[in-house]
């Protein structure tokens, strides 16, 4: 399947300016962003599990230019919702999907072998993830390291693709349950405001979890560092931080295709996308709207409706 | 533990008169609340400060009063971002910080004996007034003088209020230019470098400093290079996105050089051995 | 003299010195290894490497500079006045478990706030009363380059005192009198040969686990000359999402911003983290931005490291290869490539004087 996506994807090239996809990054557990100038470069793709980065983060600051775009099922979300909101056009970007699998959450990875940075070599075959790191063997089945969003997946197949390579995949779920979510909330107040102190006071506000989001669009003139408005202050605060997530969370209310980007990218591991699990939910629940599905679609906080179907406000 | 000077720590000053230059640029005079601090207040012409409105912030503004009228120092001041908009707003008797002086100067010694063409643009008059005033108190230590200032129309020129003191200074030429014909306008119309080539002074031991927007100064540049000036023979007074004025918070570096500590001042043969980063 | 401390007696030896200083070391906080003020609810994790250095412990990711309060003129209520107070404050500090990356991060510091024209009064008074206790790595990951920038996994730059890990427990030598004053503890012992024998064979194997270094010598006058060569910076900077991780996570990384936050009459100045890889970093009033674009701020970051500072300090390096820009960046970008790159990329002039 590999081959085939690179021979599409070189095909594809003398057109485009570039294509992004992934390629190998430090070691063998670590993939990087590839840009796909020449066709040596398409040489260098990978696909797979490890291929955890939701590429669709670049192509705002890209518009205008041709560009091609290897997504997985979660990432052609971001790619439909820009393309509702406008943030690029249809014609400029060329999209390359395969099948998805799942991507591992590195941090589960973790977990399990102690530290992933004596990284000696990496397999993966048949849903079974082979790492060897100091001289040991760890083999972790892909269900038990997967990222979170992976075990909720409704869409491992792009949604939107001018070229798709391999057999289509059959959904985790037919549906989301929340059940992450539920159990989160069972707990009393407390406990939840003591884990988020706790958990917000290691941001560095790096906004590595903005950055990384592909619908985080205000990107050089964002709220947390601009004087005019002064919404946030500098000091180093949970409150600040955590008003910055849910200024982030509630601007992506509708918007978000929960792709995970906001936690993976956190270098000190914040479970940032908590945050936007709620959201997704409120907005499922209201409105009945899965966002990043349709690329003519209206987000549901981008419209407006006399009448409402889940908001009786004439009754109350 | 280190009893040091606190780099940081600004001193209280008092706004003691202001001067509304233009529509959109005013002059502060100000003077240190310690008596003491300001009998013993020293700077160099080109120098600048760091001026502090508590709970907005900081911003770098050149002295550009002259280190021979010590009355006060004077500040102007064009309503930009959030400090300057609200200095805007200050009355007479209002408290600023002021950190200063900051940064290095206008060779003014190694100008002695030489002729002298100022070239100034809008706002950037500001640190070239410092100069020619300083010149003008020490006028035997200098040839010619040539000013050369010009604005977009006659109401964007600053301290047209002390042009007949400048004009009154013995040998001194003072070239006034506005991009456009304007009622009652009676100097020069076009832009300044056009100016400069139409009075072209001679490179012959001279030096030339010039300040003003971008787009001014490298158009200048051009016209002083056509009149054979040499790149160590040009000055200029560079801005940049300031925090600490100090040369440490990283952001106005052009290479190795901090615009905060190793400029404003710097000649075009200095700038030309510094990455191209402006 | 080199001591021997038990591995078993390393919580207590902490505890002894923690009456005498506040004692900071990485513990475990979520899924994170940080630095943290040691108490007995935290779990000390020295195992590897923190997520984040102890940057934080001297130069805050934020402090208030001065406070500001304004008040009535006492004579003249019609007036206002501004109270300004400078707001310094240090302690006795210990940090323990630094790498000797994240130590040698402070020479870099102590160059740039302490070596220069005007001091940095708020990191010297802290760096003074701080005393360094670092653990040399007797393991190496795929992102340590320390070997590459003038570091070793024994290095004792920035450090008072180096543990090295042996069997049952540490090695400890003083590396400064600072340090010395830490050797007289009644739980360390004199080490003997053996154990000195050992940890030298140990560092040397971690030595040699390195990726054979660089010549970096030419890395200033190849970065000048590739200053203009933006699309070299470009093609490197392509996959950058801009954010501040990289720099944050930076043990030299010592760019800050000051802003006044303001709460009724009263408020602080604070100095806060910056960051040369965000657009407002250098944007002016004017609009005018002199590094526009994440290529531009890319080729400051890697300028600065490579360039600029050993320009001004001896050749000496801003970067300690503890790899964490690398390890922690959204993205992995790589900043040895990044540097590799710089270093084989044929100049124009070159490739003409070839023709």
């Amino acid at each position: 399947m590999l081959e085939q996506l690179k021979d599409t994807i070189k095909k594809a090239l003398p057109e485009l300016d570039f294509v992004i996809g992934w390629g190998m990054g430090f070691d063998a557990l670590h993939a990087t962003p590839l840009f796909m100038y020449e066709p040596e470069d398409v040489d260098k793709l990978v696909w797979g599990p490890l291929n955890v980065h939701n590429l669709a983060t670049y192509l705002p600051a890209l518009k205008g230019r041709k560009v091609g775009i290897v997504v997985k099922g979660c990432d052609s979300r971001s790619v439909a919702e820009l393309l509702q909101e406008n943030l690029i056009n249809r014609e400029d970007v060329v999209i390359f999907g395969a099948p998805c699998r799942g991507t591992v959450s590195l941090t589960k990875i973790r977990k399990v072998i102690g530290n992933t940075g004596l990284i000696e070599d990496v397999n993966y075959a048949d849903g079974t993830l082979t790492v060897k790191a100091e001289g040991a063997s760890h083999e972790m089945a892909l269900k038990d390291i997967r990222a979170d969003k992976c075990g909720y997946c409704r869409f491992p197949n792009a949604v939107l693709s001018d070229h798709f390579v391999g057999e289509k995949r059959a959904p985790q779920v037919e549906e989301d349950t929340f059940e992450d979510l539920a159990e989160f909330e069972s707990q009393p107040f407390e406990e939840r405001r003591d884990f988020w102190m706790k958990e917000m006071d290691r941001c560095i506000r790096c906004y590595a979890c903005r950055n990384a989001c592909p619908l985080c669009v205000c990107r050089d003139h964002c709220v947390a560092q601009s004087r005019d408005p002064h919404w946030l202050s500098q000091q180093d605060g949970v409150r600040d931080k955590f008003m910055f997530q849910i200024i982030h969370a509630t601007h992506l209310a509708g918007r978000c295709t929960t792709c995970g980007e906001c936690e993976r990218a956190c270098p000190v591991d914040i479970p940032v996308l908590l945050f936007k699990r709620k959201f997704t939910k409120a907005i499922k629940d209201t409105f009945d709207y899965d966002a990043g599905l349709d690329p003519e679609a209206t987000p549901p906080l981008l419209a407006f409706k006399a009448n409402e179907d889940n908001i009786k406000e004439k009754e109350w | 533990m280190t009893k040091m000077k606190n780099p940081y720590l600004p001193e209280m000053a008092t706004i003691q008169e202001i001067i509304q230059e233009t529509h959109n640029i005013k002059t502060f005079r100000v003077t240190l609340n310690n008596e003491q601090s300001m009998k013993n207040f020293s700077f160099e012409p080109g120098q600048v400060g760091q001026l502090s409105v508590f709970g907005v912030g900081e911003s770098t503004f050149v002295i550009n009063s002259s280190p021979t009228r010590m009355d006060y120092l004077q500040f102007s001041v064009m309503a930009a971002g959030e400090v300057t908009q609200r200095l805007h707003t200050m009355q007479v008797g209002d408290e600023i910080g002021v950190r200063a002086p900051l940064g290095n100067w206008f060779p003014y010694e190694k100008m002695k004996g030489k002729d002298i063409v100022i070239v100034g643009g809008g706002i950037g008059m500001a640190p070239l007034r410092t100069l020619l005033l300083y010149m003008i108190d020490n006028r035997d230590d200098y040839g010619k003088i040539t000013v050369i200032y010009g604005a977009r129309t006659p109401q964007d020129l600053t301290y047209s209020y002390e042009f007949e003191e400048w004009r009154a200074a013995k040998d001194l030429n003072l070239v006034l230019t506005v991009d456009n014909e304007a009622p009652g306008w009676e100097h020069k119309v076009g832009l300044i470098p056009n100016v400069l080539l139409e009075e072209s002074p001679s490179p012959d031991n001279t030096v030339a400093i010039t300040c003003g927007p971008p787009i001014m100064i490298k158009f200048t540049l051009e016209a002083l290079k056509k009149l054979g000036f040499e790149d160590e023979n040009i000055y200029t007074t560079l801005e940049k996105r300031m925090k600490c004025g100090i040369g440490l918070c990283g952001r106005c570096n052009i290479g190795t050089s901090y615009v905060c500590v190793d400029g404003p001042v710097y000649s075009f043969a200095k700038l030309k051995t510094l990455p191209n980063e402006l | 003299m080199a001591k021997y401390l038990k591995k078993d007696d390393l919580g207590s030896w902490l505890k002894e010195l923690g009456e005498t200083y506040k004692v900071i070391a990485p513990v475990e906080e979520g899924d994170a290894v940080v630095f943290r003020r040691l108490t007995d609810e935290r779990t000390l994790r020295i195992d590897r490497q923190a997520t984040q250095g102890p940057k934080g412990v001297l130069f805050p990711a934020c402090e208030e500079l001065v406070s500001f309060k304004y008040v009535k003129d006492p004579e003249n209520p019609e007036k206002t006045k501004v109270e300004v107070k400078e707001t310094v404050e240090a302690e006795p500090t210990l940090i323990f478990g630094a790498r000797p990356c994240d130590a040698r991060g402070f020479d870099v510091f102590d160059g740039a706030f302490t070596k220069c024209a005007v001091k940095d009064n708020y990191y010297m008074a802290r760096r003074e009363q701080a005393i360094v206790v670092s653990l040399a790595c007797t393991k190496t990951e795929t992102t340590c380059f320390c070997n590459w920038v003038g570091g070793s996994p024994d290095g004792t730059g920035g450090s008072d005192v180096l543990l090295t890990p042996v069997t049952g427990g540490y090695l400890v030598e003083a590396v400064t009198d600072k340090g010395e004053a830490l050797m007289g503890g009644k739980l360390l012992s004199d080490a003997d040969d053996a154990r000195q024998a050992e940890a030298k064979k140990l560092l040397q194997e971690a030595k040699d686990s390195l990726r054979e270094a660089p010549d970096f010598d030419c890395m200033p006058e190849q970065l000048y000359a590739l200053f203009d060569n933006m699309d070299f910076w470009e093609k490197q900077s392509a996959k950058c999402i801009s954010c501040g991780a990289c720099t944050y996570l930076c043990p030299t990384c010592h760019c800050f911003n000051i802003t006044d936050e303001q709460q009724g009459k009263e408020g602080s100045r604070i100095r806060s983290w910056d960051n040369c890889m965000s657009h407002m970093f250098t944007n002016e009033a004017s609009g005018h931005n002199p590094r526009p674009t994440k290529a531009y701020r890319l080729k400051n970051r890697v300028g600065h490291k490579f360039c600029y500072f050993p320009d001004m300090h001896d050749g000496h390096i801003a970067c300690v290869g503890c790899g964490r820009c690398i390890k922690s960046c959204p993205v992995a970008l790589d900043i040895r490539e990044v540097v590799t790159a710089a270093k084989e990329c044929r100049l124009p002039e070159e490739e003409t004087s070839d023709d």
